[in-house]
């Protein structure tokens, strides 16, 4: 398949601070999510592609044009921003209707797609109200309107589901899901992987201005799983509990808190520890009162794979 | 294997609009959240006052002399002329309020887009940098134009109406033309005054403070060094005095003080440039991460 979206050697600094290093990527039609913790070079990857900033070292060009002050190429390109973006004293459909005719629409048209990108993402009753009004799962799902309103080829959505309850989640994922049936280029970013995970197979990681790895789902998923997790148990007797466990294999490291009551044990296979856990308390009968991962999340596992 | 899709959407088979001037739906859009604002309003009807206030003078002067009388001491609002024109157009309370209605509803124009982070969905359209100023000027502009160019021509049909003859056209041919220019002087400063205290802030009060400290700072930094120099010249760090020296210059007028009126108008020229400077730094597509 053509790649739609190229980056050769990107590289973007805000002074003595990178922002992206020396990215080389090719996006094709499709979604292709962008997956990194924050401050990772999500935005800075997006605002580069949109050519809305210059990159200090290398290009990108969006079908075969360069993005970089060409605001042409925006005719084909729908934009949603991370951060609220709006004027708060115009309408939803006001809102909608003026950034569309800057797109180039006669009043006509732009009214009639403002009342149909409205209708998409379920704010047609709220139309004629205020955005200041607005929820902060509208205030998303208006900002993602604006960037589907013009009919665009290619979708950038930097965090698009930030904001929305679980129902508006799914509905918009399965929106853009929709999109992507059509034949359409979409890159998402996100911190939270099962929300890359619900919308695409296709995953770039992306941590401190670098591409740490691009793969499907389970090559991601490989990689989290290799990274040993650390999980608390908060027990009435946790050298007892201990005991149970010094013989398994899976386990990689075991310590005891200061506090007296708290085992931190260290392993790669996180789902078989905690089958095996409840089968230790049970049968030692020891009071649990609290479980807890304090290293599983994406950052733990970002750094784990830079270590690496 | 990738799964092959086929394009199922369809673009629009319409002509997208290809405007002369790309900005215009900023324009649009500026102007109509300026009548959003219920002080705008009042102010915006008020400004008119002045206009009105001369053309009453127009009318007295052609039509009513026994009522001269009343006026005694008006001079400038009776005797129609070239001077009366410069002092429709240099008039302290005209002045005043271009800028009050520029602060109240032009204001807030790059402000409240750096507030809100607006700058990047404009940027997300097929739109320069200087589509988006030329489109904020635009509305700063379109208010100008109302208080001075509009009532100016009126002035000079309702003097041709008033009187009933072209005399007055024929002895002063060039005046509409000088109406146009003290007009554009006036708009085009005040469009990018306004642009430029509007990019300096985020916050719309701090900028509306910032239009009238800066523009009376100026005159009474003109006061204090004409008492302690004793020379005209310090007028040239004043705006209102630059404007009515060039003002004056344009309807070929003696200024009000004897500095030449060109280097006034260098003055403001060079303000001009400075506010153009700072906006092409200001107004970037995305705020720099921090």
């Amino acid at each position: 398949m053509t790649a739609v979206i190229s980056a050769v050697g990107l590289s973007k600094y805000y002074g003595n601070i990178l922002g992206l290093n020396d990215v080389t990527l090719d996006i094709e039609p499709g979604i292709t999510g962008l997956l990194g913790p924050n401050g990772a070079g999500k935005s800075t990857f997006m605002k580069l592609i949109t050519g809305q900033m210059k990159p200090n070292i290398g290009a990108v060009t969006v079908r075969g044009r360069r993005a970089w002050n060409d605001p042409g190429i925006f005719r084909g390109i729908g934009f949603c921003p991370e951060p609220d973006a709006f004027y708060e004293d115009v309408t939803g459909r006001e809102f909608l209707t003026g950034l569309l005719r800057l797109q180039g629409f006669p009043d006509a048209e732009a009214d009639e797609r403002a009342a149909r990108a409205l209708d998409v993402v379920d704010l047609a009753e709220a139309r004629d109200r205020l955005i200041r009004g607005y929820s902060r799962g509208m205030r998303q799902r208006i900002k993602f309107a604006q960037a589907v309103a013009h009919d665009p080829e290619i979708l950038i959505l930097d965090e698009p589901l930030s904001g929305l309850d679980p129902l508006g989640k799914r509905k918009l994922i399965k929106l853009i899901k929709g999109y992507r049936e059509q034949g359409r280029t979409i890159l998402v970013s996100s911190h939270v992987l099962p929300e890359i995970e619900a919308l695409t197979s296709r995953i770039v990681l992306i941590h401190q201005g670098k591409i740490l790895a691009q793969g499907d789902v389970p090559y991601i998923r490989d990689l989290i799983e290799s990274h040993p997790h650390q999980i608390s148990v908060t027990s009435s007797d946790p050298r007892a509990l201990a005991g149970r466990f010094i013989g398994d294999r899976s386990i990689q490291k075991m310590t005891f808190g200061e506090d007296g009551r708290t085992l931190v044990v260290e392993t790669h296979k996180r789902d078989e520890f905690f089958g095996r856990l409840t089968q230790a308390v049970l049968a030692a009968g020891i009071e649990v009162d609290e479980v807890s991962s304090p290293d599983d999340n994406l950052q733990s596992v970002f750094e784990y794979l830079v270590e690496k | 294997m990738a799964v092959i899709r086929e394009k199922g959407y369809t673009h629009w088979d319409g002509r997208l609009v290809e405007r002369r001037f790309p900005w215009s739906p900023i324009t649009r859009t500026g102007i109509l959240l300026a009548f959003r604002k219920k002080r705008f309003k009042l102010v915006f009807a008020a400004t008119f006052v002045p206009a009105f206030v001369f053309l009453v003078g127009l009318y007295i002067s052609e039509r009513l002399e026994d009522f001269k009388a009343m006026i005694q001491g008006s001079d400038r609002l009776i005797n129609i002329g070239p001077k009366y024109f410069v002092s429709y157009f240099t008039n302290d309370s005209l002045l005043f309020m271009i800028a009050l209605v520029l602060a109240l509803g032009a204001g807030g124009l790059i402000a409240d887009d750096l507030r809100h982070g607006s700058l990047q969905l404009y940027f997300a359209r097929p739109l320069g940098k200087k589509d988006y100023i030329a489109g904020k000027m635009s509305v700063a502009a379109f208010f100008v134009l109302l208080y001075t160019a509009v009532p100016g021509l009126l002035l000079v049909i309702f003097k041709l109406v008033f009187a009933g003859s072209f005399e007055f056209f024929l002895k002063y041919p060039w005046l509409p033309l000088s109406v146009l220019g003290a007009s554009l002087l006036l708009t085009v400063f005040f469009a990018f005054y306004i642009m430029l205290l509007s990019s300096v802030s985020k916050n719309n009060r701090y900028v509306f403070v910032l239009v009238f400290g800066v523009y009376y700072f100026s005159e009474i930094l003109f006061n204090i060094l004409r008492g302690v120099f004793r020379t005209p010249y310090t007028a040239l760090f004043s705006i209102p005095a630059n404007i009515k020296q060039v003002g004056a210059a344009i309807f070929g007028q003696a200024p009000p003080l004897a500095v030449p009126a060109v280097w006034s108008f260098a003055v403001l020229a060079g303000f001009c440039g400075l506010a153009a400077v700072v906006l092409d730094r200001k107004i970037r597509s995305v705020e720099v991460i921090k």
